[in-house]
């Protein structure tokens, strides 16, 4: 039984039990009784009928909707502005669970923190462990910087790797991949529909891929600073070196000693870029370019993130490697 | 129905049920005009998690709760000790001055903690939408034990609250009994902090209370009326955090339409009185 017909009865059993008491009672109290309950349940309604995707980040859900194209309802959790470590639980987090037909997660421990518990007591059998709807990205993914040993005192260190997988349009094609596989397999009646958007999708990125490497080329083997080190695999798909970081730890806000230390590095290796997002401290990186003659560079991972990317994926991609180039041109 | 698919057993059991003792306990500390003293012991809890953190336990480890609790009873130590009635300064400046050093002292120590800003946010705001049952199994006992020590040594605590000079007279020692007091007190607000924040502990000892106060004169009345007042609240507010329009976690949601209900209970007793002068 589903959510309408579940609905459907309780406020047929209500309204019975209304109309009930009416004969019994005062019968000019029923119909005000009924619509303040109506009222009541009014914000609750059940929603139409498509594959409901949810996705723990917006660059997955973006990527969700170029393979399910209209056919999919695709939502995701964090907001492209928000950081994906850390996503508040929301009212409406657990009703998009309860509905979904697919999560998909990047599965590398990024959202470990909060999803686990809102995943806690779900009753949807679709996106449990296991499930056919549960969609992991990293299995599928060469992951960097897997950490010999795990201890919480190197920061907020994930087990798996750098889980900012995303960043690397290469890995975009295998998540689109593992996500139209996911797709076609609950929706078979849909498969050459999600295969055909694949494969245009896939196209799509490798034409603007070799664009891409076109633009950033001059600036091989820049050393450029970053807030946090969320661009390891854009770095290494362009062949920049993002290692220069205003966390002394992953996780642990920059303090004034190891700022410094930072410019000292900045001017001695010519770094010509900080690279920050936008729910990190600006300040904290305009400092660091005013000491040093850098630019500050507005990135963000999420589509979204940042004014003019709301496109999707390839959009973002598009800005980031133009803004990029533009700063590191500067003189 | 969605709403009850969002709001679990546990999050109703946070918010029905455990605040019962809340609302007792608030009538003491409302008597006792030491209204600060819970905020006060409830950010000291806090900054006890926040330690703990720092030393890279995990939040339901039993060190997190031993930081807790060792300054959460240092702390009532502190208010028992300094708790006399002939005084130049009010034991409130003491109060509201441990309520700001241990904030800023949680916000130092979470400076050195991994996405420590979050960590802050959360003390306030609590997990009350996402509580598991097993997060329970730990609160639930430290609520009926203290709870059943409230029962049992009712007469002393009752006299010490309400009639501080009868029970100088009857030499109950204030001292040992007020530390005691404030030792269970700061128990229960050890084991509860982490799940509901530091702002529905507070508005849950506080406000129904007051209200009840307000509204009713004897002891039993005025739980009654606490934990009916609680109830509506909680429930209110659970309500309103999941509307679409609103979304938000249900701890401040609470928290406001508690507030909203004291500015109803406080019309309505301004109206009362009213009408018993017109007569």
């Amino acid at each position: 039984m589903n959510k309408t017909t579940c609905t459907n009865l309780l406020v047929g059993t209500v309204r019975r039990a209304v109309l009930n008491l009416s004969q019994t009672a005062r019968p000019a109290v029923a119909p005000y009784l009924l619509a303040f309950v109506a009222a009541l349940l009014l914000p609750f309604a059940a929603h139409a009928d498509k594959l409901n995707v949810v996705a723990t980040t917006p660059d997955l859900a973006a990527i969700a909707r170029e393979v399910g194209g209209d056919r999919v309802d695709a939502r995701s959790l964090a907001k492209p502005m928000e950081d994906p470590h850390f996503v508040q639980a929301k009212p409406s987090f657990i009703v998009a669970l309860n509905k979904a037909d697919a999560l998909i997660e990047g599965g590398a421990e990024l959202e470990s923190g909060w999803l686990s518990a809102l995943l806690d007591g779900t009753r949807n059998r679709n996106i449990t462990a296991g499930a056919g709807g549960r969609i992991a990205i990293a299995p599928r993914i060469e992951m960097l910087e897997r950490p010999r040993e795990l201890d919480r005192s190197h920061g907020d260190v994930h087990a798996s790797g750098n889980p900012h997988f995303l960043t690397d349009p290469e890995n975009a094609k295998i998540a689109a991949r593992e996500i139209c596989e996911a797709f076609c397999k609950l929706d078979s009646a849909s498969a050459d529909f999600y295969r055909d958007n694949l494969g245009k999708f896939t196209a799509r990125l490798d034409a603007r891929l070799a664009d891409w490497r076109k633009t950033l080329a001059p600036f091989k083997g820049a050393r450029i600073a970053a807030y946090h080190n969320t661009w390891a695999y854009f770095a290494r798909r362009f062949e920049l070196n993002i290692d220069l970081f205003l966390e002394p730890k992953p996780g642990i806000p920059p303090s004034p000693a190891h700022l410094a230390s930072v410019v000292k590095t900045m001017k001695s290796d010519n770094v010509r870029a900080v690279i920050v997002e936008p729910f990190q401290n600006r300040k904290t990186a305009e400092s660091v370019a005013s000491q040093t003659g850098a630019r500050v560079v507005d990135f963000a991972q999420h589509p979204g993130g940042v004014k003019g990317t709301e496109g999707g994926y390839i959009e973002l991609l598009d800005y980031l490697v133009a803004t990029l180039a533009k700063a590191l041109n500067a003189k | 129905m969605e709403i009850f698919e969002i709001i679990r057993m546990p999050t109703l059991a946070t918010c029905l049920l455990l605040p019962g003792l809340l609302v007792y306990l608030g009538l003491h500390v409302v008597k006792r005009e030491v209204i600060f003293v819970d905020l006060a012991l409830a950010q000291v809890a806090a900054l006890g998690i926040c330690i703990a953190l720092l030393q890279h336990h995990e939040p339901n480890d039993w060190q997190t709760f031993a930081w807790s609790l060792s300054l959460t009873l240092a702390g009532a130590a502190v208010f028992a000790v300094t708790r006399t009635r002939d005084r130049v300064v009010p034991q409130e400046a003491l109060i509201g001055i441990v309520y700001v050093v241990t904030a800023a002292a949680a916000i130092l120590v979470l400076n050195k903690t991994e996405h420590g800003a979050e960590g802050l946010q959360h003390t306030l705001v609590g997990d009350v939408l996402t509580v598991q049952a097993r997060d329970l199994w730990h609160t639930i006992p430290v609520f009926a034990f203290v709870a059943a020590v409230h029962v049992l040594f009712r007469k002393k605590f009752l006299l010490l609250t309400f009639e501080p000079e009868r029970a100088e007279a009857q030499g109950i020692s204030a001292r040992w009994w007020d530390f005691l007091f404030y030792a269970l007190f700061g128990l229960v607000v050890t084991s509860f902090v982490r799940i509901a924040g530091v702002l529905m502990i507070f508005s849950y000892l506080i406000v129904p209370a007051v209200c009840a106060s307000f509204l009713v004169q004897t002891l039993r009345a005025r739980l009654l009326v606490g934990w009916a007042i609680a109830a509506l609240a909680s429930l209110a507010g659970l309500y309103g955090a999941c509307l679409p329009a609103i979304d938000a976690p249900p701890g401040p949601a609470i928290v406001c339409a508690l507030g909203i209900v004291l500015v109803i209970a406080g019309a309505a007793r301004a109206l009362r009185n009213r009408v018993a002068r017109e007569k």
